[in-house]
C-alpha cells in the first residue's frame, strides 16, 4: 500500500485528486492539508511514501515545503508529484527529483501514467531530493529520464518509453508506444546521453531503443529495416548492419 | 536609413532614433568638396589662360581659387554648424532684413582674409595698399560671392527640408505598422473566442455521457490556450510551434469527428524553423472540416503539406467533401470569415509576396494553398530540454 497526502490549497483541486485516487486499489490518501506549514507538519506526523504537491500554496511555496522535508532527518522524504497551474517550473521539479510534474487541469490518464512511474521506483530509490548524483542520470552517467515542454505540457519522460529516435533537420523526433515529440537537439547530443546498451544507432538518422525491437528484415527492394514491436519501420543503415546483429544477439 | 527603419518596424517600442546628420555635412568632407570646386575652377581657368597664350603661373591660379572656395567652405560650414535651425527655419522677411546683410558681411570677411594671402593680386598693376586691394577684390568678385554663399544657403534650406520629409515619412511608417498590429491583434481575437466557445460546447455536450472524453478534451484546451497564451502578442513563431499547436488542435478534432477523418500531415523538416504567422493554419483546416468532412458520414480525408517551394513556404491544405459549388453565402471576396482573415493577416505581413488560392481537385476536394516567403527564426537555438542532471 502506498500512503499520500494531498496537499493543495484549493478544496476542488483535492477533492479532483480523492475522487481519481480512488479507482487506484493500492493509494490510499492518508490526509489532505491546505497549506504550506500544514503540509509539513502532516508528513512529518504520518510519514506517508506519495506527496501530491501544488507549488503556488499560502506561505511558502511547494518548493520550500518540499527543502523543508528534506533537511530534516527524523522522516524519510516522500516521492512527490507536483501539480500546478503554472509551466514555469518544471525544470526545477525535475532537477529537485519530482516523480511526475501534472498540469492542470489533468486527464485521469495522465494521472494514473504518474501513479504508475511511482509504483515502478524501486523501494531502494534514494528518497532525499538532494541527492549529489542530480536527478535522472543512472549511476553510470547516462540519462534515464527527460524533461521538455510538447504541445503545450510537460513531459518528464523515461528513457525507457522511447521506442526510437529520428533526426529531421534542426530537430530530433522521440517516438513513444503513443506519440511523438519533436525536440530542438542533435543526433549527436542524444546519442552520448543514452545508455549504448540499450540505444544503438542503426542508421544515420535513426537510434532504437533494443528493447523494442522484434526484428531485422530485408525488404524487397533490398534494403534493411529494423521492425519494432508495434509493428513500426525503421530504415537501417548498411554500415550499422553487423553491429546491430551483434547488439541483438547478445539480448 | 532603409534598415534603421525596418529595425524600428519590428520592434513594439519604436522610439525616434537621434537625427543622423548626412557624411556630407562632415567638416573635413564639405569643405574639401568646396575646396575641390575652386581647384576644378582654377584648372579651367588655367587650362583657357594657356590656350589663349597668356603666361600665368599654375601656382597662383590654384593658389587663389584654392584659398577662396576653401575659406567659404571653413566659412558655410560654421554658419550652419552654428545656426543651422535658423537657416532652416527663418522667414522670408528675415531673409531680407538679416541673411541679406550677413551675406555682405560674410563675403567682406572672407576678402580681408584672402587678400593677405595674395599681395600681387591685381597682377599687372602698381601695387596697392592693403585696404585698397581688399575694396578691388570685393567689388570685383561679388556675384560669384553671392552665389557661393545664396548657393550655400539654400543648399542648407533644402536638406531641412529634406530632413523633415523624411520625419514625417517615418512616422507614417510607423504608424502603419502600429495599425497593422492593431489590426493582426483584433484579427487574432476573432479567432480564438469563436473556435474556444465552439470547444466548450463539445466540452459540455461530452461531460455527461463520457467524462473521460471531456477531461482529455478539456486538457487539450488547456494546452492550447497554454501555447497561445505563451507566445503573448508575438505575431511570428517558428513552423515547428505552429505544427505542434496544429497537431493538437487536430486530436480535438479526432475526437469530435470520431473515426470519420483520416488525416495525414507531412512538413518539411527543413521548415521546421521557417518564421509563419501565429495560428495561420488553424482557420484553413477548421474551414475544412466545417465546410467539407462535417459533409461527409465516414471516409473524409484531410491532408496537410508544408513544403519549400524557391524561396518560399508553401502550406496545401487539402479535403474531401462536398467540392466548392455547394457553398452558399460565400463572402463576396471569398470565402468566409476565417480565410478572410487568413488572407488578411498573410497580406499584412508579406505585402504582395504571398499567394493564397482555393481550388477544385479531384472533383469534390477541395485544396487551399498558401505561400509566403521562407524565413527563418533566428534565435531558436535555446533548448528547453533536460537530459538528467
Amino acid at each position: 500500500m502506498i500512503h499520500a497526502v494531498v496537499a493543495d490549497d484549493e478544496v476542488l483541486a483535492r477533492q479532483k485528486l480523492r475522487q481519481l485516487l480512488r479507482d487506484e486499489q493500492d493509494i490510499e490518501i492518508v490526509g489532505e492539508s491546505a497549506t504550506a506549514l500544514e503540509t509539513i507538519e502532516l508528513v512529518r506526523t504520518v510519514s506517508p511514501e506519495l506527496l501530491f504537491l501544488d507549488i503556488q500554496m499560502p506561505g511558502m511555496d511547494g518548493f520550500d515545503v518540499l527543502g523543508a522535508l528534506t533537511n530534516q532527518k527524523e522522516t524519510p522524504a516522500p516521492q512527490v508529484i507536483f501539480t500546478t497551474a503554472f509551466d514555469q517550473y518544471a525544470v526545477r521539479a525535475f532537477e529537485v527529483n519530482a516523480v511526475d510534474y501534472l498540469l492542470k487541469p489533468f486527464t485521469h490518464e495522465r494521472l494514473r501514467a504518474a501513479i504508475q512511474r511511482i509504483r515502478e521506483q524501486p523501494e531502494t530509490a534514494p528518497r532525499d531530493s538532494s541527492s549529489e548524483n542530480g536527478s535522472g542520470q543512472g549511476p553510470d552517467g547516462y540519462t534515464n529520464r527527460i524533461v521538455f515542454k510538447s504541445r503545450g505540457r510537460i513531459l518528464f519522460l523515461s528513457v525507457s518509453d522511447i521506442r526510437w529516435i529520428g533526426a529531421e533537420g534542426n530537430y530530433v523526433r522521440l517516438s513513444t508506444a503513443t506519440e511523438n515529440h519533436l525536440l530542438r537537439e542533435t543526433m549527436a547530443h542524444v546519442e552520448e546521453r543514452l545508455d549504448p546498451r540499450d540505444f544503438l544507432r542503426v542508421h544515420r538518422s535513426f537510434i532504437v531503443n533494443l528493447k523494442y525491437v522484434k526484428e531485422v528484415r530485408r525488404e524487397t527492394d533490398g534494403d534493411s529495416v529494423v521492425i519494432m514491436d508495434n509493428g513500426q519501420k525503421v530504415a537501417l543503415g548498411r554500415s550499422f548492419r553487423s553491429s546491430l546483429k551483434l547488439q541483438l544477439n547478445r539480448l | 536609413m532603409k534598415d534603421q527603419m525596418r529595425g524600428n518596424a519590428q520592434s513594439r517600442t519604436w522610439i525616434e532614433a537621434p537625427r543622423k546628420q548626412s557624411m556630407l555635412m562632415h567638416p573635413i568632407i564639405f569643405i574639401a568638396a568646396f575646396t575641390l570646386l575652386g581647384t576644378l575652377f582654377a584648372a579651367q581657368e588655367w587650362h583657357h589662360a594657356h590656350k589663349s597664350g597668356f603666361e600665368i603661373g599654375a601656382g597662383i591660379i590654384f593658389g587663389s581659387w584654392g584659398l577662396q572656395y576653401f575659406l567659404w567652405g571653413v566659412i558655410s560650414w560654421l554658419l550652419w554648424w552654428r545656426f543651422r535651425p535658423f537657416i532652416q527655419n527663418a522667414s522670408a522677411v528675415r531673409i531680407l532684413t538679416i541673411v541679406v546683410p550677413l551675406s555682405f558681411v560674410t563675403y567682406f570677411f572672407e576678402d580681408m582674409i584672402w587678400v593677405v594671402f595674395f599681395p600681387d593680386v591685381p597682377m599687372n598693376r602698381a601695387p596697392m595698399p592693403y585696404w585698397e586691394r581688399v575694396s578691388y577684390n570685393y567689388w570685383g568678385d561679388l556675384t560669384e560671392s553671392m552665389c557661393i554663399f545664396w548657393g550655400a544657403f539654400f543648399f542648407f534650406r533644402g536638406m531641412g527640408y529634406y530632413h523633415q520629409f523624411r520625419e514625417k515619412e517615418t512616422a507614417a511608417a510607423q504608424l502603419e505598422v502600429q495599425l497593422a498590429n492593431a489590426k493582426i491583434a483584433a484579427l487574432r481575437m476573432q479567432l480564438n473566442p469563436h473556435f474556444l466557445f465552439n470547444t466548450m460546447n463539445s466540452i459540455s455536450s461530452l461531460m455527461r455521457d463520457d467524462p473521460d472524453a471531456a477531461d482529455s478534451m478539456l486538457e487539450q484546451l488547456s494546452s492550447l490556450l497554454r501555447m497561445t497564451l505563451e507566445r503573448r502578442d508575438i505575431q511570428l513563431i517558428p513552423l515547428h510551434e505552429e505544427i505542434e499547436f496544429t497537431e493538437t488542435y487536430l486530436a480535438m478534432q479526432d475526437r469530435r469527428y470520431m473515426g470519420r477523418v483520416t488525416r495525414t500531415l507531412s512538413v518539411d523538416p527543413d521548415l521546421y524553423d521557417a518564421l509563419v504567422p501565429a495560428m495561420i493554419l488553424q482557420p484553413i483546416i477548421e474551414n475544412a472540416y466545417v465546410h467539407g468532412l462535417s459533409k461527409l458520414d465516414r471516409g473524409g480525408e484531410l491532408s496537410i503539406e508544408v513544403r519549400q517551394e524557391g524561396q518560399q513556404v508553401n502550406a496545401l491544405i487539402t479535403n474531401s467533401g462536398v467540392g466548392l459549388k455547394a457553398r452558399p453565402g460565400a463572402l463576396p471576396n471569398g470565402y468566409g470569415v476565417g480565410l478572410a482573415n487568413v488572407t488578411n493577416r498573410l497580406r499584412l505581413h508579406y505585402g504582395n509576396d504571398c499567394t493564397f488560392s482555393i481550388r477544385e481537385v479531384d472533383g469534390l476536394c477541395v485544396q487551399v494553398s498558401i505561400a509566403f516567403p521562407v524565413e527563418l527564426a533566428k534565435n531558436s537555438g535555446e533548448s528547453e530540454t533536460r537530459f538528467g542532471a
